[in-house]
């Protein structure tokens, strides 16, 4: 949450996408820079069987793997549907929609990239009831903030 | 006359096809073949050439109290052994696939004696004797109504209906308990509520998306038939509801 309104952008794609695209996809997004924060969205994929009676057991899944982006590692914990961008301004939105457009050319799916506001810019009543009055407000509303492991940042080459 | 059931409304492609499932006379297509071992691997009940554990005597062995009900009543296979009472449970992605929570208890009701379904919006899970589940779960698996990519045999987790399908079609499970082979067969790697399996039990390939197209039994504006187009369907449901709403003032129509 910042101040200043700059501008978002969402990518969502007609599927889930496997993490080879997801790496292709951010490692062209993070050539287009201009992003200041990113968050990647979609279902979960827990690291244990959550319900049920196999319930706590380990939940071996081939999506939930490490991926590098940038100079980092990621480890995807969701199965990717929707990318949520905030950028410097909205000059780099036509970069994304190209790069975007590279990385699903060969695919036999679309994906969209639209604008608009995404992300939380105001932390409400059940947040701060939940949170308090300290939670980390660059990333309220994109994650919990109560999480231990905090966001990744990726050096730009400014 | 002699009652004679029309199963549903409708003149759409869809509702053609649900009549056709629910319809006991109507043979349903037989698409994959599954072995009996693999089955009881998928359920996930009892090991595979395990004896079935009961749950009262068998029915020849105890004393029955004297009831007009139970002499009408054949018992089925499980009953008369006293077998347990195990379920098996779907979820059907709401992109075309062959068959739907509503749609499987209708059909079962109408095939199957026994049972015990219960519907939910995303999933739909039917509760029987062991011994009978076996007998139509192959059923349920073999025939038309599952589709190895777009239906999932979930017993708990069973999130994904409603979601989009990934990239290689697979509706979306987050135990994935079936996995798209390099040679376009689906496996299931894990039973139904998620532990792993000794082997992996086959299913065949997904069907392709014009089968699936023609043979849904699902409504759906975007790319299918539209409920809205279909007008036979609309003036029963509207007529059910409105009876439905009017019951307490004496409804005439």
């Amino acid at each position: 949450m910042t101040d200043a309104i700059y501008p978002q952008a969402r990518i969502v794609s007609a599927r889930f996408l496997r993490p080879d695209t997801v790496e292709q996809l951010l490692n062209r997004l993070v050539q287009v820079g201009g992003i200041l924060r990113m968050s990647i969205n979609g279902p979960s994929i827990p690291t244990t069987v959550p319900y049920g009676p196999a319930r706590g057991k380990p939940n071996p899944h081939p999506d939930r793997k490490v991926i590098h982006v940038g100079d980092q590692d990621v480890l995807l914990q969701v199965q990717v549907g929707t990318i949520i961008l905030e950028l410097e301004d909205e000059s780099y939105i036509a970069g994304i929609r190209e790069a975007v457009d590279e990385v699903f050319a060969e695919k036999d799916f679309t994906c969209a990239v639209q604008q608009g506001r995404y992300m939380k810019s105001q932390p409400t009543i059940s947040d701060y009831a939940k949170y308090g009055p300290d939670a980390d407000r660059e990333i309220l509303g994109l994650v919990d903030p109560r999480k231990k492991d905090g966001p990744i940042i990726i050096q730009g080459t400014k | 006359m002699a009652y004679k059931p029309q199963f549903g409304p409708g003149t759409s492609k869809v509702a053609e096809n649900r009549r056709k499932q629910m319809n006991p006379k109507q043979k349903l297509e037989k698409m994959r073949d599954v072995t009996d071992e693999d089955i009881v691997l998928l359920l996930g009940h009892r090991a595979p050439g395990a004896a079935y554990p009961t749950a009262h005597p068998p029915l020849a062995e105890q004393q029955e109290p004297d009831c007009p009900i139970r002499k009408i009543v054949t018992p089925t296979e499980g009953a008369k052994a006293g077998d347990r009472v195990r379920y098996i449970q779907f979820a059907d992605s709401m992109f075309f696939a062959p068959c739907q929570p509503y749609q499987r208890t209708y059909t079962e009701m109408y095939r199957f004696r026994g049972i015990d379904p219960g519907t939910l919006s995303g999933r739909q899970i039917v509760e029987c004797r062991e011994r009978d589940l076996e007998k139509y779960s192959k059923e349920l698996i073999e025939t038309e109504l599952l589709d190895a990519a777009r239906t999932g045999i979930r017993g708990a987790t069973v999130h994904g209906h409603s979601l989009r399908l990934a990239e290689n079609g697979m509706m979306f499970d987050m135990l994935q308990r079936s996995v798209l082979g390099e040679d376009g067969i689906v496996r299931y790697v894990k039973n139904q509520i998620g532990e792993p399996l000794d082997r992996a039990v086959a299913i065949g390939k997904p069907l392709d998306e014009k089968w699936l197209k023609d043979h849904t039994t699902i409504f759906h504006s975007l790319g299918g038939t539209a409920y809205r187009d279909d007008k036979e369907y609309i003036e029963y449901v509207q007529r059910i509801h409105s009876l439905r709403t009017k019951y307490g003032f004496m409804p005439k129509e």
